[in-house]
């Protein structure tokens, strides 16, 4: 599983390729489909986000 | 010998003193002792002494508002000011424009020319600054782990942006060896794979921020790979870490916050996008479909069907403008016809025989005129409703 930063990447390339506008019909729904899974898995990982919190002591 | 009164005298001696440079523009070294600030006036009265002798001072309220700390009988001090008299009691004292605590002028002349040691180095350059990561996967924090600064950095990390992971290694922030100690954090959240290192602690007086005005700490930061964030809670002077750091923030804190974005930003980017994405592909479609309904009304205005029903329309066209042109026609003819039988009726022979008018054959030819016919000639008689024979018996 890709991480959030990788899917909101990804979300924005697809979003800016289906801005474009000069794509076949075919390549912009599968884009857009794409899109809307990934934005779906981005809010998911967001709803589910926990704070890994990793202390150091060996340093004093 | 003139006499004078001593409100002269001291005037005189007054007068004397203020003429005095080096009087005027003195600093004196010395401890404070009997140090008195009047409740009402905000003035502040002591005694400067050393070991063997001592002056009074004043400093009025003014001049106190500015210092940076409280003066403390045993103090060693370095008074600037000026010497004059005070004529009620005849006694000279020592009018304080500035203290100094003796130690901090030698530490924070040190610190000036660390400064600008480092400063010529291009240790605080602009051009060395690097930006901030926009969402960072891991965040480093070195700071004492028993202090409140690292509480501060989870609490505000866990509410804004939880996606990320914080490596929180624990450092001496004051003391002997927090320098080294920093340091060593700094490159040990490096080696963890940090993308941001925030480095500070959690307040403090001047003293205890001594690890952040050091030569070492400022190298640390400015050599660390990734950028650093400085967190030394203390606004009043930027520490050497402040000027070395990538981005300084005045709390621990707020350095959380620089360090990574709000979750709800992030939100509605992603609405923002979901959006973008939608009207981009409507727009795609609805491209397409005109393109498509154009096409479409192009090809089907070329099909036979289309094609015959044109050509139907035309011959229906064409039959209803002769069925009309034909109405016309008959109509004008039948009220022309009207017309005519009706001024032929009016003509007819028969109407004006039936008014008693007869016709006069000869043979078979009209007689009209009395030369038509001669004496004794045989003539039919017309009239309307039957006939007769005739002989001419007379003419004339």
């Amino acid at each position: 599983m890709e991480t959030f930063e990788e899917n909101m990447k990804k979300l924005g390339t697809i979003v800016a390729e289906l801005e474009k506008g000069d794509i076949p019909l075919e390549k912009a729904v599968d884009l857009y489909g794409e899109g809307v899974k990934l934005s779906a898995v981005c809010k998911k990982q967001l709803d589910e986000a926990k704070i890994k919190i990793t202390e150091d002591n060996g340093n004093e | 010998m003139p006499v004078v009164t001593v409100s002269q005298v001291n005037r005189y001696i007054g007068s004397k003193l203020k003429g005095d440079r080096i009087l005027q523009g003195i600093m004196v070294k010395g401890e404070i002792s009997n140090f008195v600030k009047h409740f009402k006036s905000g003035h502040c009265y002591f005694s400067l002494k050393d070991s063997e002798s001592s002056i009074k001072a004043v400093m009025f309220a003014s001049a106190a508002s500015r210092l940076k700390f409280m003066p403390e009988d045993g103090m060693s001090v370095v008074v600037s000011g000026s010497i004059s008299v005070y004529e009620r009691d005849g006694a000279y004292q020592l009018y304080a424009n500035d203290i100094i605590p003796e130690g901090a002028g030698k530490a924070s002349a040190a610190l000036e020319q660390l400064k600008k040691k480092l400063e010529k180095e291009g240790i605080f350059a602009p051009g060395h600054k690097r930006p901030l990561p926009y969402m960072p996967k891991k965040i480093g924090a070195v700071t004492s782990l028993s202090g409140a600064a690292v509480r501060d950095i989870i609490n505000v990390l866990t509410r804004r942006y939880p996606l990320c992971e914080l490596y929180a290694v624990n450092a001496l922030v004051q003391g002997e060896g927090a320098p080294e100690s920093i340091c060593r954090g700094i490159l040990k959240a490096e080696a963890a794979g940090c993308d941001v290192i925030i480095v500070g602690r959690g307040g403090g007086s001047a003293e205890d921020l001594g690890a952040f005005n050091t030569e070492q700490v400022a190298r640390g930061i400015y050599g660390c790979k990734v950028p650093v964030i400085s967190a030394v809670g203390h606004e009043v002077d930027l520490t050497i870490a402040d000027l070395a750091a990538d981005m300084r923030a005045p709390t621990p804190s707020a350095a959380a916050e620089l360090a990574a974005p709000d979750i709800s930003v992030i939100r509605e980017n992603i609405d923002s996008y979901e959006k973008r994405a939608e009207r981009a592909a409507l727009l795609t479609f609805s491209r397409a479909s005109d393109r498509f309904t154009a096409l479409d009304s192009r090809l089907s205005a070329q099909s036979p069907e289309s094609r015959l029903s044109l050509v139907e329309q035309k011959l229906s066209g064409l039959e209803t403008r002769m069925g009309l042109a034909f109405e016309r026609y008959t109509e004008k003819r039948s009220s022309e016809l009207c017309e005519k039988i009706a001024k032929l009726e009016s003509l007819s022979p028969l109407k004006v025989m039936a008014r008693g008018y007869s016709l006069i054959y000869s043979g078979e030819a009209l007689v009209r005129s009395s030369e038509d016919i001669e004496k004794g000639s045989e003539v039919t008689l017309r009239f309307d409703n039957g006939g007769a024979k005739a002989e001419i018996t007379e003419k004339w």
